[in-house]
């Protein structure tokens, strides 16, 4: 299936983005894997909604991103002249962890996180803790980088970026923030 | 100082397990107790272990009286603690890389046969017979014994023996430290108190006073001025998220680090390590990256899942084994019971220590030291804690037993209460609509086992709830649930102003724990855990 | 060690943010029901600590998987929920749900005397005695059955002319197309014919077994489920693909034969696609044109059923009828029906069942369509029982929308 843009995560910061870009005109799809525990109205957004599927893998090529294939339709790619992704950290699974390492499973983006585990969690659960400043490297504006080289249209959003902690008051005011600034590389 | 002058016949310093034990020995003997713990109970290592309801198969083959007693010591514990006790059945397997290293098929027979001499039931299994009885089991086994080992929840039974203690007139101090004894010439007479909730000290008199204190019974033992050469050995255990195996696994070899794998009522739990460790890390033991790594390469190799298994958390305790000589693994060891008259040891009256063993002999540690104190008092009552069940034991099957109103579409929590308080629950209001509300939903615990606790069970704070109930012991460990738990114990209390410390305390003891496994669900749930906590409310949890 | 956690239906997995409580559609309707959570991945631990901790109240779970569709973290909560049913039904089950979930025995036992059977399970007295005897509520209608079965008149009047056809697609209808109403299976014949695709039938298919599943009829489901793959491989190997045309037996096949009954279906699930799938792709793809019908004008409203939520699919069909020039298609908001299948027609179930649905029906009557879109057949009963609207599944709107004749032109 084809869209102006496809946006990867429903959260505050996907629908953020998706509800920009549909009032602007574009066609836009977004996939979520579940709903956000944030109450974010996604039924409502005039858009195809994927809900509960998840994208497996995309294909890129000389730094564009050309299609994502997920789990629920197998063989039928999402191709979008744009993607904004906005797959939060560790919970929504936008950051996955094993033990021995730390990555963006879709495109495996340059992050900004510590590789020393032992500075990742303060011992006081009430102090601030390294590992929720950990994310996807922001070159500005959502801008996102693969192995050092910029991509061409795709643009991430919200707690994502490794500048953007959700555990900060301000936090839903720099999601929203952030989701308009990708949302305007889209030309 | 407040002197309450208060005597008692026997004072009982420690409450793990063997203290416990004691206690209500000397109770149901009599005699007038007073147990004094510095923390909770079964804070130290009774609470910190595998809750492995040994069969002695582990020790039959290099300590044939070990065996004995653990085998001895577990049908009777079968019979009087069925509330704590779960009939898992045990399986020592032999895998291909045993018999590569000496411990094959020849090995599996000496240690059939010294089982069989300490009295064990051990069967051997055929490596099909073996995966149809647990499925989880590594399928490359060449071998497999089958013994009566078990699982046994030690804070239950802990609390049990502490119960009974009360019913028989005992007297609990918990969170009160012992600061120094009282002597009067060669004589122990009485103990020097601080009780740390309020900042007060008291003293008590008692004409005997016993070291229960486990490792902190070196400490103990100084303060009177004597000296027991202890040994601190950290045991490292992983925690996994659900009863991935319904049978206790073991390696059927010489006992090595992670060769034990317990499930233990709604989880699994694999160890030990074996690492000395100073005194002073005794207080603060936390999990290293290695220990996590050895746990779960050894665990695999007893149950290939382990490793795509979600890891809860780690912890740790320390056996206080007694220094004997100087193996620097601590494995040589024997687990035997040490029970120290310092009249006749060192000169001092008044004074016992019970030490070594382990959690599956601590009944009859505390029958020792419960005979050593009657001896010096000069009381002749038999010991009866061999058949007498612990309170909430009495019923065979407590799920058909323990009787419950009927409600229509009733959550788990009225059973799961079952589970853990046994015949006690029938002390629950389940009439109570409140009462039945869950405020623990992965280990079903109720409002009303919350209130039964703290009426009955001593319960001062969510970690103490967690001894006594699994509170914030399941999958989201307790991210879910601790701030309506901190509410409603709060509230029980009569402290509400304490919500925001119980909370913060509870969460601070379980971040620790998830920290050593920070990565897979368990990181998932941790940022989850910080967002419930620290964003969209008053910011008191972030700081 | 540790890349990726691994336990049944991924109930591990579980971070227990609850979310699955907020869409649940039973748990808001019926408080003897403790929820998807506790009934799902929490009712689990306990339940494998256990036995005695098997509920009765699993029963209420319908099965819905919206817990599924809104669970963030890849827990098969509705697939926990069912396992846990089936391992309480190897006990017992009760003579009712039997009746009910033998969908394809009871379709051959009633379809020869279908005029019969429609009228006697119309009558009220009947009724009152299935709603004492074996549970069915009384309020509630009954499917009809058809007197010919759609294999019946496929054999008869159209499998002839499917042999001139290059192309060809296997077919499986499904028990409702075949013994309630045979008119779904013709229209998708003439669909699939003026496309340029030959139909043919399955050597025997037996039903999906989703209602066997979901009364606990393990042994019967397994068998059919066997079966079926075996006369879908037989399909798959002469290089056709398998259509259906109801979301319910689509999602049984192809997710809860191996997630529920344990059955492999490797080899022909990617081939097992439901016909609007089907019919996007290879009209995407420019295999297939589309002629319609001059002057063709309807107001519809199209509900995704809720296994078609959970296939994730729903997008092919609103993509696939959003093409028809004459129709103005709405999208209501997504929710369930209230029937699931035969659980809305247990008397116990009954009342639950249409609260669950009222919100849909408000929906429904405020956009005022001509007729409502949906793939599901037990919907379908449901919406026009309790609505008053007419439903019809897409590939009958196709059928209607199309010249089928300028179109069989258009793909020769």
């Amino acid at each position: 299936m084809k869209f102006d843009t496809v946006i990867i995560g429903g959260g505050l910061a996907g629908y953020t983005a998706a509800k920009t870009l549909i009032e602007r005109g574009l066609r836009c799809a977004v996939i979520t894997e579940g709903l956000s525990l944030k109450d974010v109205p996604l039924r409502s957004l005039p858009c195809s909604l994927f809900v509960g599927d998840r994208v497996l893998s995309a294909d890129v090529e000389d730094g564009r991103v050309l299609a994502l294939h997920t789990l629920r339709l197998e063989d039928e790619p999402l191709e979008a002249d744009n993607y904004i992704l906005a797959t939060g950290k560790f919970f929504s699974k936008g950051l996955l962890v094993d033990m021995d390492r730390i990555y963006e499973p879709i495109f495996g983006l340059d992050l900004d996180a510590d590789q020393d585990r032992a500075k990742w969690f303060s011992t006081d659960f009430c102090a601030d803790q390294l590992f929720l400043h950990f994310g996807v490297k922001n070159y500005g504006g959502g801008r996102v980088a693969l192995d050092g080289v910029m991509l061409k249209n795709l643009f991430a959003a919200g707690e994502l970026l490794s500048d953007i902690s959700g555990i900060e008051e301000d936090a839903d005011d720099r999601i929203r923030k952030s989701a308009a600034e990708a949302a305007a590389n889209i030309r | 100082m407040k002197n309450i002058g208060r005597e008692f016949d026997v004072i009982v310093i420690g409450g793990g397990i063997t203290g416990a034990g004691t206690a209500r020995d000397c109770a149901l003997r009599g005699l007038k107790v007073l147990l004094v713990e510095r923390n909770d109970i079964a804070d130290g290592a009774t609470g910190r272990n595998h809750g492995l309801l040994h069969s002695g198969a582990r020790y039959a083959v290099k300590d044939s009286e070990s065996a004995a007693e653990c085998i001895k010591e577990n049908m009777i514990l079968r019979r009087i603690a069925r509330n704590c006790v779960d009939d898992t059945q045990g399986i020592f397997i032999t895998l291909p890389e045993d018999a590569d290293s000496g411990y094959g098929l020849d090995y599996q027979k000496q240690f059939i046969e010294a089982c069989h001499a300490s009295g064990i039931n051990a069967r051997v299994l055929d490596p099909k017979e073996a995966l149809r009885m647990e499925p989880s089991v590594n399928p490359r086994l060449i071998g497999a014994v089958q013994v009566p080992d078990g699982s046994v929840d030690p804070f239950r039974l802990c609390s049990a023996n502490i119960l009974d203690a009360k019913l028989h007139g005992a007297e609990i101090m918990t969170y009160t430290e012992l600061k120094s004894f009282i002597r009067e010439g060669d004589s122990i007479v009485g103990v020097r108190l601080l009780d740390k909730k309020s900042g007060e000290t008291l003293e008590c008199r008692a004409r005997v006073c016993v070291n229960a204190a486990g490792i902190w019974g070196h400490n103990v033992a100084e303060l009177a001025g004597v000296h027991v050469g202890m040994y601190p050995a950290k045991g490292a255990l992983l925690v996994f998220g659900h009863r991935v195996n319904n049978v206790v696994i073991n390696r059927c070899r010489k006992s090595a680090d992670g060769d034990i794998l317990v499930p233990g009522d709604t989880v699994t739990v694999i160890g030990t390590t074996s690492t000395k460790v100073p005194f002073e890390e005794c207080d603060n033991m936390s999990v290293t990256r290695e220990e996590v790594e050895l746990l779960l390469r050894e665990g695999c190799a007893l149950c290939p899942s382990l490793a795509q298994t979600r890891i809860l958390r780690a912890y740790a305790g320390v056996r206080p084994l007694v220094a004997a000589d100087n193996d620097p693994t601590g494995r040589s060891i024997s687990r035997g019971i040490v029970c120290l008259d310092h009249e006749t040891r060192d000169g001092l009256k008044g004074f016992i220590t019970i030490t070594g063993g382990k959690l599956m002999t601590y009944r009859l540690m505390a029958e020792w030291a419960t005979d050593a104190v009657c001896r010096k008092l000069a009381v002749t009552a038999a010991c009866t804690t061999a058949d007498k069940p612990l309170p909430g034991s009495e019923p065979e099957d407590q799920y058909k037993e323990v009787k419950l109103p009927q409600f229509a579409g009733a959550n788990l929590g009225m059973k799961a209460s079952v589970g853990r308080q046994g015949s006690m629950t029938e002390k629950i209001d389940y009439t109570s609509e409140e009462n039945r509300e869950l405020i623990c939903e992965c280990e079903q615990v109720t409002v009303g086992e919350i209130r039964y606790a703290v009426k009955e069970l001593g319960v001062t704070s969510l970690l103490d709830l967690r001894r006594r109930t699994r509170v914030g012991m399941g999958t989201c460990q307790g991210t879910y649930c601790i701030y309506k738990a901190a509410k409603v114990l709060a509230e029980a209390l009569g402290k509400p102003e304490m919500e925001q410390q119980l909370a913060e305390e509870y969460l601070s003891e379980r971040w620790k724990g998830m920290s050593a496994v920070g990565w897979g669900d368990t990181l998932r749930e941790m940022e989850f855990m910080q967002k419930v906590y620290k964003v969209g409310k008053p910011t008191s949890f972030n700081r | 060690m540790q890349e990726k956690n691994i336990s049944a239906h991924n109930f591990e997995q579980c971070q227990k943010c609850a979310i699955c409580t907020t869409v649940c559609p039973i748990l808001a309707n019926n408080e003897l029901y403790p929820g998807p959570k506790q009934a799902g991945p929490d009712g689990e631990r306990y339940r494998l600590k256990n036995p005695i901790f098997y509920q009765d109240t699993l029963k209420y779970c319908l099965n819905c998987k919206r817990c599924e569709v809104a669970c963030p973290s890849g827990v098969e909560i509705g697939d926990i929920i069912q396992s846990a049913k089936l391992e309480m039904g190897k006990r017992h089950h009760v003579l009712r749900d039997t009746m009910l979930a033998s969908t394809d025995l009871m379709g051959s036992v009633a379809t020869p005397i279908a005029p019969l059977v429609n009228a006697t399970l119309a009558l009220k007295p009947v009724k009152a005695v299935m709603d004492a005897v074996i549970g069915v509520h009384k309020g509630r209608t009954l499917p009809k059955y058809s007197h010919v079965t759609f294999e019946k008149w496929f054999r008869k009047n159209a499998a002839a002319a499917q042999e001139g056809f290059r192309h060809k697609v296997s077919y499986f209808h499904g028990c409702y197309a075949n013994y309630n109403y045979p008119q779904l299976g013709k229209d998708f014949v003439s669909v699939m014919n003026a496309l340029g695709y030959g139909v043919e039938l399955l050597e025997g298919e037996k039903c999906c077994g989703v209602a066997m599943i979901s009364a606990g009829m393990l042994k019967q489901a397994r068998k059919n489920a066997a079966h079926n793959i075996g006369v879908f491989s037989k399909a798959v190997a002469k290089g056709n693909k398998v259509l259906t045309v109801s979301t319910s037996c689509t999602l049984t096949i192809r997710d809860e034969y191996p997630h529920l009954l344990g059955v492999d279906n490797s080899e022909v699930r990617d081939n097992i696609q439901l016909v609007e799938k089907f019919l996007y792709q290879q009209l995407s793809s420019g295999r297939i044109k589309l002629v319609w019908k001059e002057g063709y004008k309807a107001k519809a409203a199209y509900h995704a059923p809720c296994h078609q939520e959970k296939l994730g699919w729903a997008n092919f069909t609103i993509e696939l009828l959003r093409m028809i020039p004459g129709l103005e298609l709405t999208v209501l908001d997504s929710h369930c029906c209230g029937i699931a299948g035969t659980y809305g027609f247990k008397k116990e179930n009954y009342e639950v069942s249409q609260k669950v649905g009222k919100p849909l029906f408000d929906n429904i009557a405020a956009v005022n369509p001509d007729f409502v879109a949906c793939e599901c057949e037990t919907c379908k009963w449901q919406i026009e029982m309790s609505s008053g609207y007419e439903v019809k599944n897409p590939v009958s709107i196709l059928a209607e929308a199309l010249d089928l004749e300028a179109t069989a032109k258009a793909n020769i």
